[in-house]
Formats: structure tokens, C-alpha cells, sequence
């Protein structure tokens, strides 16, 4: 029997021992074919002079013109950049927010302030970003928010924020935290939680205070955890939450608020430029890749731990 | 100087009393073990003198000071753990040195310590080593070395040998006894392994239920168990034992089961007028004997079971319905055990203990 037989021979016995598993798995294949890889043949008119009414197949190619258009667009430019800008803030203040949060609850030793104060942050998770938008913009309304409100106690006169586009980044990175940093610190806390207590007996025994012992325990203990959810993060970086963007900014806060997917959006949805859009796309989702392959080939270099 | 007192120790669960007034005395430099079936507050004691759980009542002092409200970190104690408490993240060294660098000593002195420590371990080649990356005995001389470091007055070992495999368990166990004759520090050590006891301890605690049965060197409790739980708890083989009535004939006592009837030992205890009296004979599994004597008076058996271990072999059989082991020498051959009909008894090596109190007959007066 050459090689090749005996292994389809395996695999037909593989599957027939074997085929619950796979029936398991189909729907999760399926979700992902239908709506993450079907949609891919659409890409293509990122290089085609596309119309609605030659379809997709019939536009004619066009090679990398969009992308050239693009480029040559300040607002693209400036868009890039203001993702790269929040990007950035949102790596240095909301993603160690949650982590923060799980250490101070972890140190917490009432068990029902600790669920109470637990449940709070957690409520903003649950709310829809429609509505968390419509908090932020009430509460830093010029006329009746309590920010301009407590502002006044101190005769400061009130502060258009939203239309400045010097507050925007602050607004959106704050409102970001305040949404997410309560939910996302339950994967810490479980890490936390995973942490062998005898490390911690020991620790006190040894003479450790509780500062020491989450210096030299608690963070390296959940350190693998917290270079996952990094390498997730730096994935998702450019993704920077549309939804929120698109609530909470106007024309006058373009400058520093327009991030690519809203300039997607605005291009392709509201303008109908569906190739030129498409391109856009295409270059987030390329960014995207690089940066996802490089932290992970970091963190996998450097501490063993990583996605793949 | 560094002995360890525990008096009326209480330890309290919410409502739950599980440790109901325990009273020790830990000679300075001494080894004791506690010993006891699982669940019995062996645990919950030793972690009461490290400070980690607290003291509900009763009174503790380390080295004739009251450490009651002391925080461990303050008593002067390393503990090493079941699962050795490695930090992962940590080399060999770093995790030698933790309780050295908490303390703020300084680097050069650290570095010096840990490697005698290393030395007197064997570890010196894996200092650099990950804890996952060392074997389960590695890992626990790596635990051993964090508590040596200390220069602790107390050490407290909470059944350290349980994760590993038998052949290294009695070896590790050397060591342990070695490392103690070397560096002379009062050792508690907690085990529900009665061997271990036995051959660690200067003196052994037999616990049960959250109290002390009974407390003596290892050859006092094999010798004379004060009670028939400690009888059965120490020795391996457990001691037999046999429910049977008491007989007076004349200025002699007998023990009648079934068919049967045993010529026991004087005792102080039981006179002419216990005729009739319930008791239970213990008799150890090595001293029981497959050749008639002149004092000894015998039991007719037939064996289901030999299990030979080399120079002995342990004949299984039932008397009153209940498993009865002897362990007999084979002198290299086990032909002469396979035909056996009848053991035999000196009354001297015959136990006997109370039926409704569980406690021995003529307990020494010098162990009480
Ligand atoms: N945190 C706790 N809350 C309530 N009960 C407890 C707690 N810890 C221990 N106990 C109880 O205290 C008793 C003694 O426990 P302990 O751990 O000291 O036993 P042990 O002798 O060490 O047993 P083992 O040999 O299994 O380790 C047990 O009955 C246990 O259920
Ligand atoms: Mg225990």
C-alpha cells in the first residue's frame, strides 16, 4: 500500500469514528464562510472602475488607481493619522485600565463592596453605545451638563467640548474606558483568580506586604494573560470603536476625530464611491494583518506566550 | 529559647469548631510530626503557628513570645507547601532568594546565601532554571532551599513529599532527616503518612477529629498506643484486632472469641471481678507467631493469601469475620508458611483495650 492510500484510508476512518466532532464544528465553518470569506470576492473592486449596474465581475481593472487617489487625499492622510493617535492613546490609557481595575478590586477584601462596586463598572458594557453617546454628549452639553454645571460652581464659563476638536481625543478615550474598562477586567480577575493561593501564603510568610506581593506575584502571574488580550488589541487597533466616533463627533471635530473607518464610511455609504471605499478597507485590513503577525511574533520571542 | 507551645489552641470556622483545644510542647531543635486521617485539623494547627489562618482561642508563643497576634511575617517561621509554592516566573535562584530580597537584604549577601543553600541542596547546576522545567524532587529541594534561606527559628512542613512518587518520597525523606541533624531547627512537620512519621519524627502527634490522641517518640506509640485508634493508625501492617470477652480463671485472664481463647497478660487494670468484660485485642501483625511456644496459646486459621515481600511475607486471613495479617520471616522460601493451621500468641505481645472507652489497658504511668 503506497502512502497516500494509507493515509485516506486513515481519514475515512478518522471521519467515521470522528464525524460528531466535525458536525459540531460546521456551524462556527459556515458562519466564518458565509460572512467573513464569501464577502472577500468583493474586495476586488478595490482594483476595478466598479458601477452598480456591470457588477463586480463585469467593472473593468484598474489596478492600484484608488489607492493612488486615495493617498493623494488629505482627509485619508489626516485620517490615518488620527487612528494612528487614538490608536496610540487607547494603548496607553484603556488598555491597562482594566488590568488597573482587576488589581484594585483583587486587593478589595470586603466581598460585598468588592461585587457591588464590581456590578457598577460593569453596567456601561451593557448599555447600548447609542445610548453611552447620548450620556456623554447630555453630560458635556454646553447649557445643562453637569460637567459645564460644576465648571460654573468655580465661574468658569461654559466649554463647548464637543465642538472642540482639541477635547475630542480626551471625550472619546474616556468615554472608551468608561464603556469597556469594567468588562474587559473580568478576564484579569479570572487570571487573578487562577493565580495558586499557596503563592500568596508563602509570600506572607516570606514577609511580603501586599504591595510586594502584587509586584512580584499577581502581575507576573497574569502576565501571559495580559500579553494575549495585547496581541488581540494591537490586532484590533485600527478598529478604533466606529460606533463612538460616529456618535460623538461633528464637521467641526474632523480634524483630529475622522479615523478611516468613518472616512470608509462617509466615502462609501454615504457618497457611493464603493471601490474607492473598498481600497480603504483593503489598506485597514492589510495594516491590520501586519501589525497582528508582528506582536505576536514579539510575544512569542520574548515570553512563550502567543495566539498561534 | 526557639521551642514552639501551643496551649488549648481552638480554631473555629464560623460556627464550626474544627480543632478543639490542642495542647504541644516543641522542645527546641526537636522534629515532631503530626499525623491523623485526612480532614482531622492537621493542616488548620500548622497553619494556625505560621499565622495564616487565625487563632480562635488558646494561647501561642514561638521562643517564650506570644505570637498570637504576631503576623507571620513576624514569627520568625518558613513554611514549605504540599504543592512547594513556586513562583513561576522566577528562576531557581530568585526563587531561593524571594524572602531574603523581601527582607531588603543586601544583593551580595543574597547571592551568597543562596548559593550555600544551593550547595547544601545539590541545585547549584539549575540555579538558572525555571520551575517547569525541574523535576517534582528538584522542585521540592528548590522549596526546601526557600525556607533554609530564612535562618528561620521554626520550620513548618505541610505534607511536602505527597507529590512524589514513592521511591522518591523515601528519599527526599532522608534528606529531610539529614538537613534537620545538620541545622538543628525546631521542625513541625505534618503528614497523614504514619511511615513518614515514624521515621522523621523525635516525637510523633496523633491527631483525630481535631484533638490530640496521643503524643510519644515513634517506638512509644508503637509499643504502647494509648488507644485503639492510635494502635490502628501507627504500625504497617495495622494491628489486628479481635472483639472478645474476658475470662478470669483463677489469678490469669483469658480473652474467649468464637471457639477460641487467648491467654492475655497480667494487667493492673482488669481483676477477677471484669469476668464477662468487652474487650478488644490488638495484636500487631510482626508479633504473632507460626511456631507454638511454651508460654503461648494458639488460634486455628486457614490462610487465604500470602503475599511475599523478600525476607517476609504477609499471611492474610479472617478471625471473627474480620481481616487478620501476619507477617512472618520466610528465611528465603515460603514453603513452611503455605501449610500453616494455627498462630500463636505470647500474652505480652497482646493489647488490650477497653471496648466502650477505646483506651489500653495499664497505659504506662510514665507516658501519661
Ligand atoms: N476555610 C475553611 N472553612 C471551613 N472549614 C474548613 C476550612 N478549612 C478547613 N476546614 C475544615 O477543617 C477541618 C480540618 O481541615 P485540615 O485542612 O486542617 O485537615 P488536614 O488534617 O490537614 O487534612 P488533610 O490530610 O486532608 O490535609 C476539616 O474538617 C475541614 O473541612
Ligand atoms: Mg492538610
Amino acid at each position: 500500500m503506497t502512502n497516500l492510500q494509507k493515509k485516506s484510508q486513515w481519514l475515512i476512518q478518522h471521519f467515521k469514528k470522528e464525524w460528531q466532532i466535525y458536525v459540531l464544528l460546521a456551524p462556527a465553518m459556515i458562519w466564518f464562510f458565509t460572512f467573513l470569506y464569501t464577502p472577500m470576492y468583493g474586495l476586488q473592486i478595490a482594483f476595478k472602475d466598479y458601477s452598480i449596474f456591470k457588477g463586480i465581475a463585469g467593472s473593468p481593472w484598474i489596478g492600484f488607481e484608488h489607492f493612488q487617489t486615495l493617498f493623494e487625499n488629505d482627509d485619508f492622510i489626516r485620517a490615518i493619522k488620527n487612528t494612528a493617535i487614538l490608536s496610540a492613546y487607547n494603548l496607553l490609557f484603556a488598555f491597562p485600565a482594566p488590568i488597573i481595575l482587576a488589581l484594585m478590586f483583587n486587593e478589595i477584601l470586603n466581598q460585598w463592596y468588592k461585587k457591588g462596586a464590581q456590578t457598577i463598572v460593569y453596567l456601561p458594557h451593557f448599555i447600548s453605545t447609542v445610548i453611552l453617546a447620548g450620556i456623554v454628549i447630555t453630560a458635556f452639553s454646553p447649557s445643562a451638563g453637569i460637567v459645564n454645571t460644576v465648571l460654573g460652581w468655580f465661574g468658569v464659563d461654559p466649554v463647548y467640548f464637543l465642538s472642540k476638536p482639541e477635547w475630542f481625543r480626551p471625550i472619546f478615550i474616556g468615554s472608551g474606558i468608561w464603556q469597556e474598562a469594567g468588562f474587559a477586567s473580568i478576564v484579569f480577575l479570572a487570571a487573578i483568580a487562577g493565580v495558586n493561593p499557596s503563592l500568596y501564603e508563602s509570600a506572607v510568610v516570606d514577609g511580603a506586604s501586599r504591595w510586594q506581593m502584587m509586584w512580584k506575584i499577581t502581575i507576573p502571574s497574569i502576565l501571559p494573560t495580559i500579553l494575549i488580550m495585547l496581541i488581540i488589541r494591537i490586532g484590533n487597533l485600527l478598529e478604533v470603536s466606529f460606533e463612538l466616533v460616529i456618535l460623538l463627533y461633528q464637521p467641526a471635530t474632523y480634524v483630529t476625530a475622522d479615523v478611516v473607518n468613518t472616512f470608509i464610511y462617509r466615502q462609501g455609504i454615504q457618497s457611493g464611491q464603493y471601490d474607492l471605499a473598498a481600497a480603504a478597507g483593503l489598506f485597514n485590513a492589510v495594516v491590520a494583518f501586519i501589525l497582528v503577525m508582528t506582536a505576536n511574533t514579539i510575544s512569542k520571542r520574548y515570553s512563550r506566550t502567543s495566539l498561534w | 529559647m526557639a521551642g514552639v507551645t501551643l496551649d488549648k489552641i481552638v480554631k473555629c470556622y464560623g460556627d464550626i469548631e474544627v480543632v478543639h483545644g490542642i495542647d504541644l510542647n516543641v522542645a527546641e531543635k526537636e522534629f515532631v510530626v503530626l499525623v491523623g486521617p485526612s480532614g482531622c485539623g492537621k493542616s488548620t494547627t500548622l497553619r494556625m503557628v505560621a499565622g495564616l489562618e487565625e487563632i480562635t482561642d488558646g494561647t501561642l508563643t514561638i521562643d517564650d513570645r506570644l505570637v498570637n497576634n504576631v503576623s507571620p511575617k513576624d514569627r520568625d517561621v518558613a513554611m514549605v507547601f504540599q504543592n512547594y509554592a513556586l513562583y513561576p516566573h522566577l528562576n531557581v535562584a530568585e526563587n531561593i532568594a524571594f524572602g531574603l530580597r523581601i527582607r531588603k537584604v543586601p544583593k551580595d549577601e543574597v547571592t551568597k546565601q543562596v548559593a550555600e543553600v544551593a550547595e547544601i541542596l545539590g541545585l547549584t547546576e539549575y540555579l538558572e532554571r525555571k520551575p517547569a522545567d525541574l523535576s517534582g524532587g528538584q522542585r521540592q529541594r528548590v522549596a526546601m532551599g526557600r525556607a533554609i534561606v530564612r535562618h528561620p527559628k521554626v520550620f513548618l512542613f505541610d505534607e511536602p513529599l505527597s507529590n512524589l512518587d514513592a521511591k522518591l518520597r523515601t528519599q527526599m525523606r532522608a534528606e529531610i532527616k539529614r538537613l534537620h541533624k545538620r541545622l538543628g531547627v525546631t521542625s513541625i512537620y505534618v503528614t497523614h503518612d504514619q511511615v513518614e512519621a515514624m521515621t522523621l519524627a523525635d516525637r510523633i502527634v496523633v491527631m483525630a477529629d481535631g484533638r490530640i490522641e496521643q503524643i510519644g517518640t515513634p517506638m512509644d506509640l508503637f509499643n504502647h498506643p494509648k488507644n485503639i485508634f492510635v494502635a490502628s493508625f501507627i504500625g504497617s501492617p495495622p494491628m489486628n484486632q479481635i472483639e472478645a470477652e474476658v475470662e478470669t480463671r483463677g489469678d490469669k485472664l483469658f480473652a474467649n472469641f468464637g471457639d477460641n481463647s487467648l491467654e492475655l497478660p497480667a494487667l493492673n487494670e482488669l481483676s477477677g471481678s471484669d469476668h464477662g468484660r468487652k474487650v478488644t485485642l490488638g495484636i500487631r501483625p510482626e508479633h504473632i507467631m507460626t511456631q507454638a511456644d511454651a508460654d503461648t496459646s494458639s488460634i486455628g486459621v486457614e490462610l487465604d493469601l500470602i503475599e511475599t515481600l523478600g525476607s517476609e511475607a504477609l499471611l492474610h486471613t479472617t478471625v471473627m469475620d474480620k481481616p487478620f495479617v501476619v507477617k512472618a520471616e520466610t528465611h528465603g522460601d515460603i514453603k513452611h508458611l503455605e501449610n500453616l493451621n494455627a498462630f500463636h500468641f505470647k500474652p505480652g505481645m497482646i493489647k488490650v483495650f477497653d471496648r466502650e472507652t477505646g483506651n489500653v489497658f495499664d497505659y504506662p504511668e510514665r507516658l501519661k
